[in-house]
């Protein structure tokens, strides 16, 4: 993701300062949450905000003794927490896959590269539509490269559901997209 | 259809346990069909994060409408000349009323109308009244608020009712309001 080269706020500094560990973190983690939470249909102003909360949350979590242990999964899960609270616009935004766009195919492409691909991504766009709620977010967590048991922490569910839920998601793109 | 299609994903995402894994993968290697499956279930999840970073990526240059900032520019531009004018058009309160006729309005008031105005003056001279500390250089409104509109039951003795003294200057706003016993 790029051009969001956001600089590290004065609690953040602090709290990057505090420990070479956590710096790590926020260097690893911090672009595939903000990637998570766009994904779901936040605006980047959002996900920016949930995923400093969701640091901040970290730091204090740490400051006080709490646990180490699947840090990873702890921080997707406030973020994801955080994209929920967001009631009133989670129906509308989460619900159904966010539009491409007509510019997202290259200027170089031929028009009949650009009716394929246009057609492409609407069968692409109607078989993401047909996938569950948590069928979408188990992909998109698995995309953002956290393991099965990872994906079920943030979401609730037991790990061999999200293995379920992933074959399905994907057995059903796979045949919805004809590939 | 094959008895390790169930486990395709699963291994392909290496979350089989070893034993399980190495079967699985002997398996693939055997079946063609099994093979295929796995091409398309690749294929599958690469769109599915290719048609997430077009959103992304549409999402991130989206710009407003070429109108939004010309709209706004005359919109601002609207206020600012509807201000500059708005003084020119207001009115003077025409001079009605003195303010001695107050108190029996006030005796006039019901719950159900917690505000009325009741009566209109013009006066040139301050009002007359114990903290008279502001001057009253424009015309001045005199409202009759009944006590239990302002407050809450009983916190008023009966028989005490306010009288708003209101000043509104030359460009229509309101300059000083002073509530009195």
């Amino acid at each position: 993701m790029s051009g969001d080269s956001l600089p590290l706020t004065l609690p953040l500094s602090r709290f990057a300062t505090d420990s070479c560990e956590a710096t790590t973190l926020y260097r690893e983690l911090r672009k595939p949450l903000l990637r998570y939470l766009v994904c779901l249909g936040l605006s980047m102003d959002e996900a920016q905000d949930i995923v400093q909360d969701a640091f901040l949350s970290l730091h204090r979590h740490l400051a006080s003794g709490g646990s180490q242990e699947n840090i990873r999964s702890w921080l997707f899960r406030v973020a994801h927490n955080g994209a929920r609270n967001r009631q009133h616009s989670y129906d509308r935004r989460f619900g159904t896959p966010l539009d491409p766009g007509i510019d997202s195919i290259s200027d170089d492409a031929t028009p009949e590269q650009v009716v394929l691909e246009k057609e492409r991504f609407r069968r692409l766009g109607k078989a993401i539509c047909l996938l569950t709620e948590s069928e979408r977010e188990c992909l998109l967590l698995r995309s953002g490269g956290l393991r099965y048991r990872e994906i079920g922490e943030v979401l609730g569910i037991p790990t061999s559901t999200v293995g379920d839920t992933v074959d399905r998601a994907i057995k059903k793109l796979a045949e919805k997209c004809n590939v | 259809m094959c008895d390790f299609s169930g486990r395709i994903v699963a291994w392909m995402d290496r979350e089989l346990p070893d034993n399980e894994a190495a079967d699985v993968e002997r398996h693939v290697r055997a079946c063609a069909e099994c093979r295929s499956r796995v091409a398309a279930y690749e294929e599958a999840s690469r769109a599915f994060v290719a048609y997430y970073d077009v959103v992304r990526g549409a999402r991130k240059g989206r710009r407003l409408p070429y109108w939004v900032p010309v709209l706004s520019g005359a919109a601002t531009a609207a206020a600012v000349l509807l201000l500059m004018f708005l003084p020119a058009s207001v009115q003077q309160i025409p001079v009605r009323v003195q303010v001695a006729e107050v108190p029996s309005a006030v005796g006039l008031q019901t719950a159900s109308a917690p505000v009325k105005r009741v009566h209109r003056r013009h006066v040139v001279a301050p009002v007359k009244t114990r903290n008279a500390n502001w001057a009253l250089a424009e015309p001045a409104i005199q409202i009759a608020i009944p006590a239990e509109a302002m407050f809450p039951p009983g916190a008023v003795p009966e028989g005490v009712n306010f009288i708003a003294d209101l000043s509104i200057g030359a460009d229509g706003s309101v300059q000083g309001l002073r509530l009195q016993p």
